[in-house]
């Protein structure tokens, strides 16, 4: 059975495209066919992250014009080679793929792929609207401060009057700042949101080095973030995993920030 | 702020256009063809706009109906309706789902005569971006989050948390009321009176009820009837 799940957001800079990349990664170590899809067409970055953007040969733009089939815009990831990429191009907007080429194309990859998990682009406009069109179910991916809830709550006012399904992850968390009480922590963000939750993921600085990198986090066994998403990736898969408490810094540890490494 | 030279009243029978006094026509008919041309709320398309016979010459009334008629809202001199002052109280059952009953006694008089719109149950949370608009009164079983709007003719009615901008009496309904279980929006508006919680508002811990009490919007705890099953 296919799932067809957009990660989607509002906001930009929330980590879509990161969590877009762990996501499909962590599936294909799991042994799944998986397709990601970049829909931020003229800002496109998923590409990056994987470390694919010198194999990019056709777009989306070039598929959902009927100018190649989907299977040749596809580029195969180096090192897990059942994930894909869709790329999108760099050079044209946000309409030149219509939501109904869109829906076609998802259809016609379902038959091929266990996941397809679509990148949305930042914004309610139509680029929204392609990436959404195709979907089954919707991650909304959101940070913990106010502005990030806020777009979120838009989003998925949005989702809900199409009857999209929505899960929630909650990125970029900084124990320390959430035990000290200045960062909002998940019971105010459950209050606004009310949706289920499947990650709780730590602000990490890996996901900086491993982005430079083109590595998703996700298979680097010491970092808080790709534990988080391992996580994820287990729930999406149906697995029962319970939410483990953050570490915080220890007084040491923190004397230590405090003095220089 | 001085007062408006045209201001709009509502009524039972619709909106009442009231001139400020000593005002000529012709800065009567500048500054309402000023509002319409900047989409003022009152002026929408489709709007009934009254007037009493007597307040301007025939030649005058043409002159505001063109001008109206080309924003597409309608126009008509007629008679005020003045709005009986026990139908109002009666209202108030209308959007109170558990009535008090002293209140329940005089509801079914009211019904047969009530022309007004009925009431609107949105069962669902509002969300940010969300509007919510009724000529009518309007009820919420969920949340309203901050971002939302809620707009009623008449009273707005939540069972949860208001956190967005709540306007009761749209259209110049001062009786009208704003009630909820957690009453800390962003702006509280009725009829044509806005209100603006304190900045580090506290939760509520009762249900609370905003009402214009002596002109100002005046917020009391109230306590909700428990329905027993």
């Amino acid at each position: 059975m296919s799932e067809v799940i957009v990660i989607t957001s509002g906001k930009g800079g929330v980590g879509k495209t990161t969590t877009t990349a762990n996501l499909g990664v962590g599936l294909a170590i799991r042994g799944k066919k998986v397709v990601l899809i970049d829909t931020d067409t003229g800002l496109r970055n998923l590409d990056l992250l994987l470390g694919l953007e010198r194999r990019i040969v056709y777009t989306l733009v070039d598929v959902a014009q009927k100018r190649v089939n989907y299977g040749q815009a596809l580029v195969r990831h180096k090192k897990y080679t059942n994930l894909f990429l869709l790329p999108t191009s760099q050079v044209a907007d946000k309409d030149a793929v219509e939501p109904e080429q869109m829906l076609e194309i998802v259809q016609a990859m379902k038959t091929e792929f266990d996941y397809i998990l679509i990148d949305c682009p930042a914004g309610i406009e139509q680029g929204y609207e392609t990436a959404v069109i195709g979907a089954d179910w919707a991650i909304v991916v959101t940070n913990p401060e106010i502005s990030a809830v806020r777009d979120a709550d838009r989003i998925i006012g949005k989702l809900q009057a199409e009857n999209k399904k929505i899960k929630l992850i909650v990125n970029r968390i900084r124990p320390q700042m959430v035990k000290d009480g200045t960062m909002l922590d998940m019971t105010s963000i459950d209050d606004i949101l009310s949706l289920e939750c499947i990650g709780q993921v730590p602000d990490d600085d890996k996901v900086v080095d491993s982005a430079n990198r083109g590595m998703p986090v996700v298979e680097w066994k010491d970092s808080a973030a790709g534990a988080a998403y391992r996580d994820i990736v287990g729930r999406i898969c149906g697995e029962e995993i319970p939410f483990k408490p953050f570490e915080t810094e220890s007084f040491w540890q923190r004397l230590k920030h405090v003095f220089g490494h | 702020m001085g007062r408006e030279i045209v201001q709009l009243k509502g009524n039972r029978g619709g909106l009442q256009l009231v001139f400020a006094p000593n005002v000529d026509f012709e800065s009567i008919r500048d500054d309402i063809q000023r509002k319409l041309e900047e989409g003022s709320r009152f002026f929408r398309r489709g709007t009934e706009i009254q007037i009493a016979p007597g307040v301007l010459s025939e030649a005058n009334e043409a002159v505001l109906r063109k001008l109206f008629h080309q924003h597409g809202v309608l126009f008509r001199v007629e008679e005020p309706v003045e709005a009986p002052p026990r139908p109002k109280v009666e209202r108030k059952p209308a959007a109170a789902p558990a009535p008090q009953p002293t209140l329940i006694v005089e509801a079914p008089k009211a019904i047969p005569k009530m022309e007004e719109p009925q009431m609107l149950v949105v069962n669902r949370t509002v969300r940010s971006g969300q509007e919510i608009k009724s000529p009518g009164s309007v009820m919420i079983c969920g949340n309203v989050n901050a971002g939302a709007q809620i707009i009623a003719g008449g009273s707005i009615d939540i069972r949860g948390a208001c956190k967005g901008v709540v306007h009761a009496g749209a259209y110049g309904d001062m009786t009208a009321f704003v009630v909820a279980d957690q009453l800390m929006p962003t702006q509280i508006r009725i009829a044509d009176r806005i209100a603006q919680p304190p900045e580090n508002m506290k939760k509520p811990t009762v249900a609370e009820r905003a009402s214009i009490k002596d002109g100002k919007i005046v917020i009391e705890p109230i306590e909700r009837q428990e329905i027993k099953a």
